[in-house]
């Protein structure tokens, strides 16, 4: 986390737009604007909504405001390790290996497995969770970062990368092996102009979009011209 | 389409109301997951192999999402029910795209009514705020029953119409074989599509991008070997 001395100076003016409505809640979110600001790159989505968080109502001595503003932040880069650790890593990874799985033909034993790898991490990290919380009380923040997290997403993260991976042209065969390699490679070009589409036009054209943009007009196309 | 026999049908509106629930409600327990939601309906309507080949389309869609915080995105379980319902008991590579652009409407719809949901419990709070504010711990249950139910609710309405929709498309939308093919391969091309672009955004620039290449390396030699 950086922006550390930017959010100092700026802690001088937390009072800027006090109001009786939120209070200091307005100057402690342009204080802690460059202390979000990595959040940025990490996760975009949370950013936001830490911002929007960062401007709610507040109150308190406005030179005790940084002890505040600084467990704020701290709080907001320990929420986003879930995130990384559960559907950024260890889901996509499990996912992946599902879909590995049912391609190779262990349809059941994928599907059970996953289900059953997965509850089994997430039940053990909520025991975990749940202790560790009553145990640490306000050194929460403390006790996450020597925990086992941080290098849970180290590894998990990759592994989900060569995971993913690994099943896309697993997956990519089982479907296109049974329709033939000409049509095969139709899809595949229908593959990488999406790709390419929709990081062209972000979020105003995604990729659900995209394909009932195609699907539609594949049906138009050939109700025109039979 | 299958005709599916009531008690089939009623099974099917029972499993999209739990996976619908399962994706944000309760229990989180990755039965959401289309692979899963696929596979188990394509069991309870007579056709394991369709709710496979719709699960692991619609798979490669939900991979392209990270459902952080309060972002927006489609609810592909019920969707996978109903798209599995619509591809059972016909040959797949004709039955799936068809399926495919079923599916992703109910999902987009199932989205739409995700932020309904949202929208009706943030008015719920607000009508018990004095209750709130006082500190009762049974409006808070009440809160919490209502929030359950009405996303239940949800689920079924969105389940019910989704084999609705199945019904009257395997009755009444006949396809020709050279475009219900058309629709598949466009189908796949985009479930790649969105796959390998979440896979991009979430790797990024750093080492998770080398893994996600060592594994799409080793799942080309795989899917050759095969």
């Amino acid at each position: 986390m950086n922006g550390g001395w930017r959010a100092w100076l700026r802690l001088f003016a937390v009072q800027g737009t006090w109001n009786y409505e939120r209070m200091l809640g307005v100057g402690m979110g342009y204080a802690a604007e460059p202390l979000l600001e990595d959040l940025k790159t990490v996760d975009p989505v949370r950013h936001t909504e830490a911002v929007v968080r960062s401007a709610e109502f507040f109150n308190c001595n406005p030179n005790l405001a940084g002890l505040a503003l600084g467990a704020t932040a701290r709080a907001e880069y320990d929420a986003v390790m879930g995130d990384q650790l559960f559907w950024a890593g260890l889901v996509p990874l499990l996912v992946a290996a599902a879909l590995i799985g049912v391609v190779l033909g262990v349809t059941w034993w994928a599907v059970v497995g996953f289900l059953v790898l997965y509850n089994l991490a997430r039940i053990a990290t909520g025991v975990w969770a749940l202790r560790t919380g009553l145990d640490a009380g306000m050194g929460i923040g403390t006790a996450i970062a020597q925990s086992w997290i941080s290098k849970a997403i180290e590894w998990v993260g990759p592994a989900a990368g060569f995971g993913i991976g690994a099943a896309i042209p697993l997956v990519a065969a089982w479907y296109l092996e049974d329709i033939g390699w000409p049509a095969a490679f139709g899809a595949l070009a229908v593959a990488a102009t999406g790709v390419a589409v929709t990081r062209w036009f972000g979020a105003s054209l995604t990729t659900v979009r995209f394909t009932l943009l195609a699907l539609v007009l594949l049906v138009l196309f050939r109700w025109m011209l039979p | 389409m299958t005709d599916l026999a009531p008690s089939s049908a009623l099974l099917l509106v029972i499993w999209g109301t739990l996976v619908a629930l399962d994706l944000v409600s309760v229990p989180q327990a990755m039965i959401a997951r289309p692979v899963v939601a696929g596979a188990v309906a394509g069991w309870l309507a007579g056709d394991v192999e369709a709710g496979l080949r719709v699960g692991v389309l619609f798979e490669l869609f939900a991979l392209d999402v990270l459902p952080v915080g309060a972002v927006r995105y489609p609810d592909y379980g019920p969707a996978t029910v109903a798209a599995t319902a619509l591809a059972a008991d016909s040959p797949w590579q004709f039955a799936l795209g068809q399926s495919a652009a079923l599916g992703l409407a109910i999902a987009v719809l199932g989205g739409f009514g995700l932020q309904l949901v949202r929208r009706a419990n943030a008015r719920a709070i607000q009508h018990y705020s004095a209750a709130l504010a006082a500190g009762e711990s049974g409006a808070i249950r009440r809160l919490q029953y209502g929030s359950l139910l009405r996303d239940a609710m949800r689920g079924a309405g969105l389940t019910a119409l989704g084999l609705a929709c199945a019904w009257v498309l395997g009755h009444y939308a006949w396809l020709d074989r050279s475009t219900a093919l058309g629709l598949t391969l466009v189908a796949v091309g985009c479930g790649l599509s969105a796959v390998i672009g979440g896979a991009l955004r979430s790797a990024g620039r750093g080492p998770r991008l080398r893994w996600l290449g060592a594994g799409a390396l080793v799942g080309l030699i795989a899917a050759a070997l095969r």
